[in-house]
């Protein structure tokens, strides 16, 4: 199965830039670990970052720059710290790169028949919540709108939307002009890796009476 | 922006000047990319924020990271001057963090946040079709005003706003142009010569 739907060019490019917001990143690198073609692209811009780099007009540096690093040429390097365990294994959540694996995962919580939500606790303070989202084949997924961007990559499972088919490692946008309503395919559960920015705002009945309970 | 002739030249010998570091220590080496690179990383990290100072000892700190790094520096993946670029965005990436917790220090992660997946070697292979020379051919046939926002992407957090700002141009304008630039560029890198 191969992957159809990415992010686009720009977003890559801020993520080899390094100026994506930290629970975009992920959301992205966790794109790139099955898209080769995306990550052959970000690892061009980084080449372009080094020519930029290189064409930069330099700044003076104090005149005993040099001395300075060379007498630290030599002293101890500290230890990397030693890898820790995942938190969460593959077989578990399959499709997140290493580093995510190894952040902190709240507990599954209910937010609507069917579907569920599990916050990832991001080590640094960033503009999104970042969280998996689990519903049943068949299930629509909520209906909402969001004063932010918000960027999903599909996990496990698959759901379809506006025609188009999202599996494993593809890539889905949405912001304030895009009225998404995707529906889980049937078969398995759909897992989606999600960072959200801004507000969440459920439509529809159900969303306004769960809206209080649902705390994103 | 220097005028090298022999700008070429001197790319070459990045790579190899790195890998003297990495197989002999090689100081001198160590010195002639510290004289070219240094004062570019404090520009660099000037532009996207720093402090006089701040960009100074970013600088400082990104130099000794390629002396400690040399042996991890794969000529077949990526040039010297786009590896130094990747070391000195995560000094910066830290830093921030850093900064927002309140100047405690600790140990980074920002590396393996950029090591995406465990196999570089496919990534090695298709990196030869896309060398640094090809890159760079592409970038010569951006327009002015693309390779401005190309540039100026690479800076700060806020990018798109502070670009707009920058280039006295309306925030959807920097959006759009951003977008033709880097499918533009996408086009000329996946293009077969």
């Amino acid at each position: 199965m191969s992957i159809e739907h990415h992010p686009t060019d720009s977003m890559l490019a801020a993520f080899a830039a390094g100026t994506l917001d930290h629970g975009q990143h992920v959301v992205i690198a966790t794109h790139l670990l099955s898209c080769s073609q995306c990550r052959t692209f970000m690892r061009s811009i980084e080449k372009v970052g080094g020519e930029v780099l290189t064409g930069l007009s330099p700044a003076s540096m104090s005149n005993d720059a040099l001395a300075k690093v060379e007498a630290r040429l030599n002293e101890p390097v500290r230890p990397a710290a030693a890898d820790t365990a995942p938190t969460v294994p593959e077989t578990e959540v399959p499709g997140l790169p290493k580093f995510l694996r190894r952040y902190r995962f709240g507990n599954w919580k209910w937010i609507a028949p069917s579907v569920h939500l599990r916050p990832i606790i991001l080590p640094y303070a960033s503009e999104t919540r970042v969280f998996l989202l689990k519903s049943g084949p068949g299930t629509k997924m909520l209906e909402h709108t969001h004063t932010g961007i918000e960027m999903t990559c599909v996990l496990s499972g698959a759901f379809s939307q506006d025609g188009g088919h999202y599996g494993p490692g593809d890539f889905d946008l949405g912001d304030e002009t895009i009225d998404h309503l995707p529906v889980v395919e049937s078969g398995q559960d759909c897992v989606c890796l999600v960072a959200m920015q801004g507000e969440l705002r459920l439509n529809g009945l159900i969303g306004r009476i769960i809206q209080p309970f649902v705390r994103l | 922006m220097p005028s090298d002739n022999d700008a070429s030249l001197v790319r070459v010998q990045w790579g190899s000047l790195v890998s003297a570091i990495a197989k002999r220590q090689d100081r001198a080496a160590f010195a002639a990319l510290f004289e070219f690179f240094a004062p570019r990383i404090k520009a660099f990290m000037q532009r996207s924020g720093a402090s006089e100072a701040k960009a100074e000892e970013l600088a400082q700190e990104t130099m000794l990271a390629v002396w400690r790094k040399a042996a991890l520096f794969d000529p077949a993946s990526a040039g010297a001057a786009a590896w130094i670029f990747t070391i000195a965005r995560n000094l910066r990436i830290d830093a921030h963090r850093r900064e927002r917790r309140g100047g405690v220090i600790e140990t980074s992660d920002v590396e393996i946040e950029f090591q995406i997946d465990d196999s570089p070697q496919p990534d090695a292979l298709l990196a030869t079709t896309q060398s640094e020379e090809r890159v760079r051919s592409a970038l010569t046939k951006l327009s002015d005003d693309q390779m401005r926002v190309v540039e100026l992407s690479f800076f700060e957090e806020k990018a798109h706003a502070e670009i707009a700002e920058i280039l006295e141009i309306p925030l959807g304008t920097v959006k759009s142009r951003l977008r033709l630039a880097m499918s533009r560029l996408r086009n000329l890198l996946s293009e077969i010569s």
